[in-house]
């Protein structure tokens, strides 16, 4: 114990086929310090993990604990090792209780009988200690994402760990549940646990962590003090140039009612409540409307409404002035919208089919695309995929043959954008387009969307993200528990406003 | 060197792989079964596996040979249309195994309709068609509306149909067995044409229901590869949402697409049952295998239409040649196994062909060693 | 009516037996289509079994015996949907329909072969057991107890036990729900799922096993088992992956399938006067029936039917 790091990986470098995933890089942490882990997608932030918990073995570096070296094989070793992790999806099971899914795997037992009692008072005993209240009992699809987040870090308090790995841990929580989250990190900072918080979002990092070591392209970059350091100076070492965090908009022009939704009600498919109750809004010609919020508020279930995907219990909807209220999806495809759907891999692309295929998944029965006879013209679809990947710069192996499934994140984004903006729609639905996707493939996203806009066609975004809240619309709508709760000018409020409508603190009539 | 690395380019066509991933299987069934009869009594073992692998080359005498060949093609034809319709649901994301209750369906409509109508053979073959479609339509509807896993409910709508078809044919079963009548003695009309094949073939069951057949094999490639019904279908298999979320109807899909195979199986039964091969025998006490033997062909075929022409044959020709078997030390069933053994293996193709993709893989990291590509590979963990 | 009681019971416990199989498997993440064919092999061995132990054993060991036999040859042939569905990441429906053939099959070309190195003449697939069966059976006046239904609700209870109360299945159920989450706590996966095939195939071979000796006394395993591997699926579904619930919609079907048998003695019955054929089409109706009601909004374990890769996190 003479030396202050609880874990060091020292000189780390882990080879993929053709790619360098981590090239040289060092990570030391220290006892009972909050170490930010910082780097856009892509950066090598995860396979650095997958090291640490033996899911990989580097081709050259070492890991020591407490300054004796470690050879860490799989995730068990890991555990032994007293390191835990709350990954970025939970691995909560759904239909188990929180208590049961803390034992998971260090099941209290007598001759393989579970003995829950003990387990039980160890957990209650545990949340009174560091603030975490969690009804034991309750089942984890019945209570709140910051409440799973909880149950994530009972889990590795339960195993008694040492070492604490948050991954991207606020990604789905609201302003309010951020700040509680920071103060149970310096809660368990207190108690002397050593946590490493992996983020790309600064401020936090500014205002949490003592130590930040960054990563760029799988090299590292450096560490420094965060106390020494700005948000500005962090987040060039992040991207290895300036970033420009503010959009260039040009003067709104407003045109007219694009979209226009009258006391929409949808029902919700995991519960008997609505999902979505009695929402009416409007969008304009050159506008970007966003709709915010906290997932799983009924966002989901409005766009899907909007789209088509779920029918409507009650509301009407109108596309410029044209009742599409029951109209199928292909008449809404053909007629002005266009959707960016949420998960790109469930509603937006056809994964084994090829680039091409998918480019031209709205519009292979237009005429262009199919002959009377009903045979497909693949030279015409291949002109256009080749058309649109050199428009929209989608990187791929083989060009348009290459099968979706092999293409990055981020490239697919840009496949089904492609496809969705080439339609030129009267409205467009994003929702969520920049998830998952790094600053720079953001910064295009972005562009797009206002370039719509400054065309003089209507944009709605629905977005979990603050940062783009705050910087891409003209208008925010706010919605909770499937009501819209207020509406905002981005260039008059903070997101500490937003936080209190998303979380239900406060509410505003809104109207149409 | 540069033969290798030719030699990884052929290894790289999916075509090549299914094809050594379906040889592999029909090797390795074939030897597993060789061991079986080997367990069972060596000392006939070896002629016999060899007499399976034969069929009617086992006859001397050519024309013999050309008449059994020609058997085998007239009974390869059902198991070809069986194989299609699985083949054709499969493509579509939908696992038919009601395709021997559909099967069975064409044979009860189609000898029906001979039998106890005395219909002409056109008629009776769009009639069982639409028997087949008719029963796997309620597959469909099962399966796009009500969520109900289309292999559970195609298992029983095979005994519910199994039960109907006996108690239906009874009242054109020949008095004095357990078999239907013949068509030839009570409505020759019905009987398929032959327009001179079975002259060719010395056989008087071959007709125009092997080349027509091998036209539809042909059509449904065209279908699947080529339209933009096959690009919907297709797309609605691999990707159900993705289909709803463009447009395309996809409960309408999976019901079509189930009617087709249904269709299919249907029109298989006429195409055999409309020959007189063979009759329906009325205490039969499972579904007929062709259904079931469908689905070897069809995963031995590589899910290729084409290629499904050639399993088809092959298993009906193995199957054929359990006849040759030494019946005195082993039983026929031995081809089932093989059949059944063929269907466990096609499971590891995926596995086969993953295996081969990443000895390519190997071998081509081996030659370039690409630069660092931020974007493609970075975040994808 | 004391026979239609004696027949439901008969057949509701190869129908818990097997579906409580089925049960074991898919909450582990493996869909086992291949029931039917276990139960064939599972049948195979408990007949084998009969046919070769001497009858001289005392009642409670021969059961055992017996038992034993059913369940070694059903885990045997279980094991392999284990490895081609989770070593080697198969196609669970593919390997399941073959298993099912190839159980008939199999059966059939190895029963066969025996009776025809017994006796030359013999081409028969039939295994006989008059006085073996009579040791499964107890006499309460005309009631025909098969020991079969105290096995059953031992085994019923015994299931509700292991999969709601200890370690294992706790684990178990994570595995087939998000098997992630269980990798990530430390839970072999592919280990767990091994565990779920193969009491499967127990289970299944004893269902096998109790199927023919609920019938006559003696098998032909050209038959197979008559899609009761997939009556037990639909009971397994309609049973919600529930034991408790397994149980009653066994009851249910077994009732039906006990009126096929029964129905001539039943006046009201044999008045309407419909074709046999209507009665030996229920049990399989209404599966379809129950599974038009209960499938849309069922509660099947998350993760069944998808191979778990460790790769892929």
């Amino acid at each position: 114990m003479d030396t202050p790091y609880a874990i060091e990986m020292l000189n780390i470098t882990k080879k993929f086929p053709g790619i360098i995933a981590n090239d040289n890089i060092t990570l030391q942490l220290k006892r009972g310090e909050i170490h930010a882990l910082l780097g856009e997608n892509g950066a090598g932030k995860s396979t650095l993990m997958s090291v640490l918990f033996g899911l990989y073995q580097p081709e050259e570096g070492v890991i020591k604990k407490d300054g004796k070296e470690v050879k860490i094989n799989d995730p068990n070793d890991a555990n032994d090792l007293g390191i835990g992790m709350v990954h970025q999806h939970f691995k909560l099971v759904e239909c188990f209780t929180v208590l049961d899914n803390i034992i998971l795997g260090v099941e209290p037992n007598k001759h393989g009988v579970l003995q829950k009692e003990e387990a039980r008072k160890k957990v209650i005993a545990l949340s009174k200690k560091y603030g975490l209240m969690v009804d034991p009992d309750a089942k984890i699809e019945d209570i709140t994402v910051g409440m799973q987040q909880r149950t994530e870090i009972l889990k590795m308090l339960y195993r008694e760990n040492e070492i604490l790995i948050f991954d991207e841990p606020t990604a789905v929580l609201t302003p309010q549940e951020i700040d509680e989250l920071m103060q149970i990190m310096r809660n368990l900072k207190a108690e002397g646990k050593s946590i490493l918080f992996i983020s790309h979002k600064l401020a936090e990092i500014m205002a949490v962590a003592d130590r930040c070591t960054i990563l760029r392209k799988g090299k590292y970059i450096g560490t420094v003090e965060t106390a020494k350091t700005t948000a500005q100076e962090l987040s060039s070492l992040m991207v290895g140039r300036n970033v420009n965090f503010h959009i260039e908009k040009k003067p709104q022009k407003l045109g007219d009612v694009v979209l226009e939704v009258e006391n929409m009600t949808v029902a919700s498919k995991s519960h008997n409540n609505n999902a979505v109750k009695n929402v009416s809004l409007k969008v304009r010609a050159g506008e970007i409307v966003c709709l915010a919020g906290i997932d799983g508020n009924g966002q989901t279930e409005f766009v899907h409404g909007l789209t088509g995907l779920e029918p409507l219990v009650s509301g009407t909807v109108k596309l410029k002035g044209q009742d599409i209220t029951k109209a199928p999806i292909r008449k809404r495809n053909t007629s002005g919208m266009s959707h960016i759907p949420e998960d790109r891999h469930k509603h937006g692309l056809v994964l084994d089919y090829s680039l091409e295929n998918n480019l031209v998944l709205e519009t292979y029965f237009e005429p262009e695309y199919t002959s009377p006879a009903g045979f497909l013209k693949k030279d015409n679809i291949r002109k256009t995929a080749e058309r649109l990947i050199k428009e929209f710069d989608v990187r791929s192996g083989q060009g348009p043959v290459t099968i979706a499934r092999a293409m990055s994140g981020g490239n697919q984004q840009k496949a089904i954008i492609a496809r969705e903006i080439d339609k030129d729609p009267d409205l467009l639905v994003a929702v969520q387009p920049t998830r998952g996707l790094d600053v720079g493939a953001i910064e295009f996203v972005h562009k797009q969307l206002i370039d719509r806009r400054d065309s003089g066609k209507a944009v709605l975004l629905v977005s979990l993200e603050l940062d783009e809240v705050m910087d891409v619309p003209d208008r925010i709508l706010v919605m909770y528990e499937g009501e819209i709760v207020g509406e905002f000018d981005p260039k008059k409020t903070t997101q500490e406003e937003l936080g209190l409508y998303m979380a239900g603190a406060k509410r505003m009539e809104v109207k149409a | 060197m540069k033969k290798e690395i030719t030699r990884t380019n052929i290894l790289k066509k999916p075509g090549v792989q299914s094809l050594i991933s379906s040889l592999i299987c029909i090797i390795l069934g074939l030897f597993i079964a060789f061991i079986v009869l080997l367990i069972i009594n060596p000392s006939g073992a070896f002629t016999s596996i060899m007499n399976v692998i034969k069929n009617f080359l086992w006859f001397k005498n050519p024309s013999s040979r050309l008449k059994y060949f020609g058997e085998t093609l007239v009974k390869t034809v059902p198991l070809l249309m069986c194989a299609l319709a699985v083949l054709f649901s499969y493509k579509v994301g939908l696992f038919n195994i009601g395709t021997p209750g559909q099967y069975c369906a064409g044979t009860c409509a189609a000898l029906y309709a001979a039998l106890k109508w005395q219909w002409g053979w056109v008629p009776c073959v769009l009639f069982a068609i639409i028997a087949g479609a008719l029963l796997a339509s309620i597959v469909g509807v099962l399966k796009a509306y009500l969520n109900v896993n289309e292999v559970i409910s195609g298992i029983m709508l095979n005994w519910i149909t199994l039960y109907f078809t006996n108690a239906t044919l009874t009242a054109v079963k020949n008095p004095s067995s357990k078999d239907t009548l013949t068509i030839a003695t009570v409505n020759k009309a019905a009987l398929l044409p032959k327009i001179g094949l079975d002259k060719v073939f010395n056989d008087k069951y071959v007709t125009i229901a092997i080349p027509i057949a091998i036209i539809i094999a042909v059509i449904i490639m065209i279908i699947l590869d080529k339209t933009k019904f096959g690009y919907e279908l297709k797309a609605t298999g691999i990707n159900k949402d993705a289909a709803k979320y463009c447009g395309m109807m996809e409960k309408t899909n999976i019901i079509i697409t189930l009617v087709i195979s249904g269709a299919l199986a249907g029109l298989g039964a006429a195409f055999y049952y409309l020959t007189d091969f063979e009759q329906w025998a009325v205490t039969q006490s499972t579904v007929p295998a062709m259904g079931f033997n469908g689905i070897a062909a069809t995963f031995l075929g590589g899910l290729n239409p084409i290629g499904t022409i050639f399993a088809s044959y092959f298993i009906q020709h193995i199957t054929a040649g359990g006849a040759f078997v030494d019946l005195t030390k082993y039983s026929s069933q031995i081809t089932d196994l093989i059949s059944a053994l063929i269907i466990y293996l096609c499971g590891f193709v995926l596995f086969m062909k993953t295996f081969m993709n990443n000895m390519i893989k190997k071998s081509d990291a081996k030659h370039h060693v690409k630069e660092f590509n931020i974007n493609d590979e970075g975040g994808k963990k | 009516m004391l026979l239609l009681i004696q027949y439901t019971l008969i057949f509701a416990s190869v129908l818990i037996l097997v579906a409580l199989g089925g049960c074991f498997s898919e909450h582990s993440g493996v869909i086992n289509l291949g029931l039917e064919g276990i139960m064939v092999m599972g049948a195979l061995g408990g007949a084998l079994g009969m046919r070769f132990l001497p009858i001289g054993i005392p009642g409670f060991f021969y059961i055992l015996l017996v038992l034993l036999f059913a369940i070694l040859v059903g885990v045997l042939y279980s094991s392999l949907l284990a490895v081609a569905a989770i070593n080697f990441r198969a196609d669970q429906t593919i390997v399941g329909t073959a298993l099912n053939m190839l159980g008939t099959a199999a059966a059939t070309v190895i029963v066969k072969a025996m009776n025809t190195a017994a006796n030359p003449n013999d081409v028969s697939s039939i295994i006989q057991y008059i006085e073996p069966k009579k040791k499964f059976i107890v006499y309460f006046g005309s009631f025909e107890f098969n020991w079969f239904m105290l096995i059953t609700l031992i085994i019923l209870a015994g299931a509700w036990f292991v999969l709601y109360k200890t370690k294992f299945g706790l684990r178990l159920m994570a595995c087939g729900e998000h098997p992630q989450a269980a990798d990530s706590v430390g839970i072999n996966v592919h280990k767990m799922r091994w565990s779920g095939v193969l009491i499967s195939g127990a289970l299944g071979g004893l269902g096998g096993i109790c199927y023919i000796l609920a019938g006559v006394s003696e098998w032909r395993f050209e038959y197979g088992v008559a899609g009761f591997g997939f009556l037990a699926l639909a009971v397994m579904i309609f049973g919600q992956w529930k034991p408790t619930r397994i149980a009653l919609a066994a009851l249910m079907f077994g009732f039906f399938r006990a009126l096929s048998n029964t129905y001539m003695g039943f006046g009201f019955l044999q008045a309407l006067n419909l074709p046999s054929t209507i009665y030996n089409m229920l049990p399989y109706i209404i599966s379809i029936i129950v599974l038009a009601l209960t499938s849309k909004n069922s509660k099947a374990p998350k993760a069944e039917g998808i191979p778990y890769d460790k790769g892929q996190r």
